[in-house]
């Protein structure tokens, strides 16, 4: 279980992250939805230090971490049992596609080379890239770059997969080979939480919706009565103006929503 | 002599003054090398922003790049030995190293490692500064530290970019080392002065001289071109 405590950020005086409370359940797969600045990019990176809390406590499985007392022991401890997919991918460019997967077995866990090129080999089998092993990251397309990714996010075997915006940077034609295979990580039982601003997805793939603003959640729920049923005016707002700017199956939606054409 | 060039002298030349181009290449390569030394753990001040270290860094890099390499050579031919008889007065370290007996040849590795590490500091610094954010990130989200992140991500790529202007840096060298002769060195610049002095024409000597210099810079161009591409492989397109 993951649980984030009274979450605060501050970027010198620009009060990002108004105090953030959620409990992830080992397993579950959340999607936190929400306008550009409302926080939800900031949120994931501070779950794994790369933006530092200015306050608050994350706990994984147990693993308690202050952002005031945290050392750098429990900082890389923590990122250890977290691994993040970027919107931009970020693959190391120097290695190939399987020395990408392989990096983090070897030089954080310490697994031998031998073994770890088949671990790594298992899971680009896996995201479908068992041809392009020894390709350099500028030899794939965006689409199979952040497949590699998820690989390597996948490796280490982290208790949580946080994905920031993963198909934002893609060409729309392939935007759904790294959503499928997202839905089939979230099929598999790992425990996610996904930053996106693609409706569609989120509503097959999660098991509960989040909406942030302005810093703070302002409704949590499960997909089905967030997209049917929202309590909050800002949320059906939000998804509203979603909608119409992405116009993902936009009829049968915006028929529940009561949106008018 | 009434002939334009004296083409028996300009080979005869090549052949005693070649003899000292393994003196040019060493004094090239190992400041070199040591220039690079300095030069990264100066721009790792730098890029780290340590205190002190990196005061000291950016003061270095200002003075040597202000000031003209002539002047740090003689600067380091008559510091070095009273730097040592401090030392050897006043605290009793070196004793077993005459303070007459510097080689000039070692002064002017040193001479050339100084001047060379504040020029490749910055080269070094912006190469490692065009490595992307993104990854930085990615390989601490994987829980790597800040060490193997710059020795397994960083470097690999910094050196690829830093590449073509540390090539440069060595084609300057080895023409800069012609100014050794100055603190007694004798490379291939003052063998060719000691043949030209001797009264048989200094045209032709220098000709060879500066054939010399060409096709050795040429040489290695050849070899920074070849390695520069097995570097480059991972920026290969699509295939």
């Amino acid at each position: 279980m993951i649980k984030l405590h009274n979450i605060h950020k501050y970027f010198s005086k620009h009060h990002v992250l108004k105090g953030v409370d959620l409990t992830v359940e080992n397993g579950e797969v959340i999607v936190i939805l929400g306008p550009s600045g409302s926080g939800k990019s900031t949120l994931l990176r501070c779950i794994n230090f790369l933006e530092h809390p200015s306050c608050g406590i994350i706990d994984i499985n147990g693993m308690k971490i202050d952002s005031e007392t945290a050392s750098k022991k429990d900082i890389r401890a923590l990122r250890m049992s977290t691994a993040m997919v970027f919107q931009q991918y970020n693959l190391f460019k120097n290695l190939t596609a399987l020395q990408n997967v392989t990096l983090g077995l070897t030089s954080v866990k310490k697994i031998d080379e031998k073994k770890a090129r088949k671990i790594a080999q298992q899971l680009l089998n896996r995201v479908g890239l068992n041809d392009r092993m020894k390709y350099y990251p500028s030899q794939l397309s965006g689409g199979q770059q952040q497949r590699v990714a998820i690989a390597r996010a996948l490796a280490l075997k982290p208790d949580i997969l946080l994905f920031d915006e993963p198909t934002s940077a893609l060409d729309p034609e392939l935007v759904d080979e790294v959503l499928s295979t997202i839905k089939q990580l979230a099929n598999e039982g790992n425990t996610m939480i996904i930053v996106t601003h693609e409706l569609g997805f989120a509503r097959e793939v999660a098991d509960r919706v989040i909406l942030m603003e302005e810093g703070l959640i302002i409704e949590e729920g499960p997909v089905e009565k967030i997209f049917s049923n929202p309590v909050e005016e800002r949320t059906r707002k939000f998804l509203g103006k979603a909608l119409k700017r992405f116009i993902i199956e936009p009829n049968d939606i915006k028929l529940e929503l009561g949106v008018e054409k | 002599m009434n002939k334009f060039i004296d083409f028996n002298f300009l080979f005869e030349s090549i052949k005693m003054i070649i003899v000292y181009l393994p003196l040019t290449l060493q004094l090239t390569f190992i400041s070199m090398l040591l220039g690079l030394i300095i030069g990264l753990f100066t721009a790792l001040t730098r890029i780290y922003k340590i205190a002190v270290l990196k005061q000291l860094s950016t003061f270095y890099i200002s003075y040597i790049r202000g000031t003209p390499l002539l002047v740090q050579l003689y600067l380091v031919y008559y510091g070095v030995p009273r730097i040592l008889y401090i030392f050897q007065t006043q605290y009793d370290l070196f004793d077993n190293i005459s303070v007459n007996g510097i080689s000039p040849e070692f002064i002017a590795t040193i001479a050339f490692a100084i001047n060379l590490g504040a020029y490749l500091s910055e080269t070094i610094r912006a190469a490692i500064e065009s490595v992307d954010r993104g990854q930085f990130e990615a390989a601490s989200s994987i829980g790597l530290s800040q060490t193997q992140i710059m020795l397994k991500i960083v470097l690999p790529q910094a050196a690829v970019a830093a590449l073509p202007n540390i090539g440069n840096t060595l084609i300057s060298t080895i023409k800069d080392t012609s100014l050794v002769f100055t603190i007694t060195v004798i490379d291939i610049m003052a063998e060719a002065k000691i043949i030209g002095a001797r009264g048989l024409g200094y045209f032709e000597v220098y000709i060879a001289v500066s054939l010399i210099y060409w096709a050795t810079c040429m040489i290695i161009v050849k070899f920074l071109n070849l390695y520069e591409r097995h570097l480059k492989r991972y920026e290969r397109g699509i295939v």
